[in-house]
């Protein structure tokens, strides 16, 4: 039951990721100028010898369709070209970023969401507490501050008033050779500013989200009968009614991940953090295309995946969904 | 005799955008042990409010308990600590709600929604509790309570889930239950099949039990006394038998018209004429005045006191200048 | 035809003058009108009064805030003037804002009202369209199209709207199914209306509400998507920004902090003033919920 609910969501996936390949495709297509030179980047220093080696290996002189075939059936067998300014294939040059923004992204949003969440379930409690009123100020000021800027502030703040976070970078080159626990550490040390940055704006809209949602719940049948039992506060908050605050909340989570890994994209620029936001900005300065279209690819896929999981857990978090298509 | 749940004069007043209105006004009710006490009225009459005054489950604000006293084996429970409500309810007390369909958690399932009652009030195991829990729902009529007990609401019926609600509100045996409209919201044969489980219930555990509904056929199969609310108030108690078959409140002698009898039409029912007044338009007369066919002067002016007038002997209590009168 | 006048539309006038009353009476959400006037008012004009170009290195890098009366917010690494670059850098952020934003509706609104509208095979081939569009990351995609298109404020506008309709088309889809069930809809088909009407005589202004909601925080997240775009070196190299000048000065944040953090308030401000406005305008058009 489950399982065949599952492949479909995969099967879905998968057509979505062949959608977005179509898409590289038809937008390397549509760019002005020949295909050959925007796959080998305006560097200015393609030779007329590297254009043709192109051409053949991306069938540029054969029908438009046949080069469609060619270029997902090279996608698929994990082929995405090759990149002509690092040298390398493009999947090759991923596999070294993927799992630096995979840590960030996943950080920053168990963060957001576990203190978001936090927040507003302390907010419902009173609607027209401070905690609440606090919570539609940071929820508006969190949403309009700018994600690079507030990594920036960070920065300042950070490294020279109150230097006890690295501000650049992933692992420390001092720490090459120790440990793995410290290496590690060193990470999680270096993670703790590009994650808050990231967080931030993610936060405050769990936290209004989560707010509202609860105080919906709250007002329910249920809780009264959860209260007419017997259980204390803290139960009814926590038990009885955040299981049911949360399905609204997991729908948005999995909606905004494509956001948070937009976010990422900047937060990586900013703070040196060596992921595939960081590779997109590079590329795209380079007008590198197939690492371009490969990190498109990948982020995609991280969404797709992120979505067939968040609807998966959707329905473990609500029974009443379990065994529907 | 000390009567098991006494509510003695109780206020609830509650904060609204008109103002403070007075949803409950010098309230008194008694229940002894193992004995039924059907309160009936119109919906917005304040039986509701007397049941979750009762619980300590007033909303608060915008409602709050402005007087008088509730006292369960005679402790009063206006003032009470949270603490010491908490551990009443549910054990001592335990009430049965209107809306079976919303009125489980959807995301557990029932068997753990009866174990954790279990659970809140005594020191046993979960597995222990989910046992009674099984065993609760057998004894509420539950065909494979095992199974069932695995079930989440939404793959219930209404009827199941109201057995489900009784499950847990006698899972510790309390010694009061209040059931607020428990058949509401069902089919009449569903009705019919929980109120027999309610009478032996109470045969089994000998609780007390408040049958709040606004259906005197309701009232006529269960209660052993009757109290009438109307807008706020008590307008007339007595035995049920009494009650039933010498009404003295017009708004009382309106109730129990309407209670539709075998072999007649359902639109030959007689309606009482208009509605329940909004709470803040209430005067300084009698609240029903307005809708009462032998409203004089005075009704509009005095608030009638619940009193026994006469002394025939089916005279009981009622709130009405008419009856004062001996005009109706 | 005036035989069925019991049933007509509600009247589109009466409640926008009650949501301005409304509105009018919400202190943050007039106070974010008028910070919000008040910064197109500068962006517009402030040259004007202040003259200066923003590219023009006019006087030491780094020149400290309130150092030099002339330059009061003081200079960046090249020694430009900041506030120079304040008044001149809003203008492409707000412009691109707005015209994303209205891209975005255009889009969005489109799509929402022939999906919910005619529903069916259509409304599921542009549901599974609009998932699509929602899977792709949404600023890497718009630099991959500012990339391909060469940047000017145009591409950005376009490439913004482009990335950002889904949201849109998914609620306007919600409340033309909502509406469309409505007596006066069905009034209107009674009498003969065709689709075209229905959809934009009918609905369409029914639906406004929520829409014009949505279309405000759009502008506030297009404008977060220019600055975005801009600190990161793809915004139209000719103009300047407040994305821009973060991202020019941001290798010597650690030098000055003046540069970077002047326009960071900007956009800031704008775009909370930008979120009053729409949280005002939320409230307004739903009075029933203010009263609770």
């Amino acid at each position: 039951m489950t399982f065949s609910i599952l492949l479909k969501r995969l099967g879905y996936g998968v057509l979505l990721m062949l959608g977005v390949v179509v898409l590289n495709f038809l937008l390397i297509r549509l760019a002005p100028g020949d295909p050959a030179m925007v796959i080998a980047g305006e560097m200015g220093g393609a030779t007329e010898e590297m254009l043709s080696s192109i051409r053949a290996e991306y069938g540029l002189d054969q029908p438009v369709l046949t080069q469609l075939w060619i270029y997902i059936s090279n996608v698929a067998t994990g082929d995405l070209g090759q990149s002509y300014f690092f040298n390398q294939s493009v999947t090759s040059l991923i596999a070294q970023r993927i799992g630096p923004t995979i840590l960030l992204v996943l950080v920053a949003q168990l963060l957001s969401i576990l203190l978001g969440v936090f927040m507003g379930v302390i907010a419902a409690r009173r609607p027209n507490g401070p905690i609440s009123a606090f919570v539609s100020v940071f929820a508006t000021v969190g949403y309009a501050v700018p994600v690079f800027w507030t990594g920036i502030m960070l920065i300042i703040f950070f490294a020279s008033v109150f230097p006890i976070f690295p501000v650049e970078g992933m692992a420390s080159i001092r720490m090459r050779n120790a440990a793995w626990y410290m290496q590690w550490l060193d990470i999680a040390h270096h993670l703790v500013l590009p994650a808050v940055t990231l967080a931030i704006i993610y936060l405050a809209q769990y936290a209004r989200l989560s707010r509202a949602s609860m105080m919906e719940v709250l007002g329910s049948d249920y809780i009264r009968t959860a209260r007419a039992k017997g259980a204390g506060e803290r139960a009814v908050l926590f038990r009885h009614a955040l299981r049911n605050a949360a399905l609204p909340i997991l729908t948005v989570a999995g909606l905004q991940f494509g956001n948070l890994i937009s976010g990422a994209l900047l937060v990586e620029t900013v703070f040196n953090w060596p992921g595939m936001g960081r590779l997109a900005f590079d590329s795209i300065l380079r007008r590198d295309y197939p690492t371009i279209m490969g990190v498109l690819f990948f982020a995609s896929m991280m969404v797709v995946v992120a979505n067939i999981l968040t609807d998966l857990s959707y329905r473990l978090a609500d029974p009443r969904l379990r065994g529907k298509g | 005799m000390t009567a098991l749940l006494e509510i003695e004069d109780l206020r609830v007043t509650f904060n609204t955008r008109h103002g403070q209105v007075t949803a409950l006004d010098s309230v008194s009710l008694h229940v002894n042990e193992g004995e039924t006490l059907g309160v009936v009225g119109e919906s917005g009459c304040g039986k509701s409010i007397t049941a979750l005054s009762v619980m300590g489950l007033i909303p608060s604000p915008p409602g709050r308990i402005a007087g008088g006293e509730i006292r369960l084996d005679g402790e009063n429970l206006v003032g009470a600590s949270d603490k010491r409500l908490r551990r009443l309810r549910g054990a001592e007390a335990a009430m049965i709600f209107q809306e079976p369909m919303t009125s489980l958690n959807p995301v557990f399932t029932v068997g753990e929604q009866i174990a954790e009652a279990i659970m809140l009030h005594q020191k046993v195991s979960h597995d222990r509790a989910f046992r009674d829990a099984i065993e609760l729902l057998d004894r509420v009529g539950i065909p494979s309570p095992e199974s069932r007990a695995r079930d989440y609401p939404h793959q219930l019926s209404g009827g199941m889930r109201q057995r489900v609600m009784i499950a847990m509100a006698v899972s510790c045996r309390p010694r009061v239950l209040i059931a607020d409209e428990p058949t509401t919201a069902l089919d009449v044969t569903v009705q019919a099949q929980i109120f027999d489980l309610l009478n032996e219930i109470q045969r089994d555990f000998g609780a007390a039990i408040v049958l709040i509904t606004h259906d005197m056929g309701a009232i006529s199969e269960m209660a052993d006394r009757v109290a009438v609310m109307y807008a706020g108030r008590v307008i007339e108690e007595a035995s049920a038998d009494n009650v039933l078959d010498h009404p003295l409140h017009p708004y009382a002698r309106g109730l129990i018209d309407c209670i539709p009898a075998l072999g007649r039409e359902e639109t030959d029912l007689k309606e009482i004429p208009g509605v329940v007044p909004p709470l803040h338009l209430l005067g300084e007369g009698c609240a029903f005045a307005d809708r009462c066919a032998h409203c004089e002067p005075r009704c509009l002016r005095e608030k009638p006191r619940l009193v026994t007038h006469g002394n025939h002997p089916a005279a009981h209590p009622a709130a009405c200048h008419g009856v004062e009168e001996g005009r109706i | 035809m005036t035989g069925t006048t019991a049933q007509k539309a509600p009247e589109a006038r009466s409640p926008a003058r009650e949501a301005w009353r409304m509105y009018r009476r919400n202190l943050p959400a007039v106070a974010g009108a008028i910070i919000l006037l008040a910064i197109i008012g500068a962006t517009l004009y402030g040259t004007f009064f202040y003259g200066g170009d923003p590219f023009e290195i006019v006087w030491a890098p780094h020149e400290a805030p309130g150092a030099t009366p002339e330059f009061p917010l003081g200079t960046d690494y090249l020694g430009r003037d900041i506030v120079a670059g304040l008044l001149t850098g809003g203008g492409p952020t707000l412009a691109v804002g707005a015209a994303a934003a209205l891209i975005t509706m255009i889009i969005g609104v489109s799509l929402g009202a022939l999906a919910g509208y005619y529903g069916g095979w259509l409304d599921n081939l542009l549901m599974r369209f609009t998932e699509f569009f929602q899977v792709l990351p949404a600023l890497l995609f718009a630099m991959v199209l500012i990339t391909l298109f060469s940047p000017s404020l145009w591409t950005i506008a376009i490439a913004i709207g482009v990335v950002s309709w889904p949201q849109t088309a998914r609620l306007t889809r919600a409340e033309f199914l909502k509406i469309k069930e409505l007596e006066y809809v069905t009034a209107a088909r009674a009498i003969g209306a065709k689709n075209g009407r229905i959809i934009w005589k009918v609905i369409l202004p029914n639906a406004a509400p929520p829409l014009i909601v949505s279309a405000t925080l759009t502008i506030g997240v297009a404008i977060l998507f220019e600055a975005g775009l801009s600190f990161l070196g793809l915004g139209d190299p000719n103009q300047m920004s407040w994305g821009l000048m973060i991202g020019a000065n941001r290798e010597y944040i650690l030098d000055a902090w003046w540069p970077v953090t002047f326009p960071g308030l900007a956009i800031f401000l704008t775009v909370f003033a930008v979120s009053l406005v729409g949280d005002g305008l939320n409230d307004a058009f739903n009075p029933k919920l203010r009263e609770r």
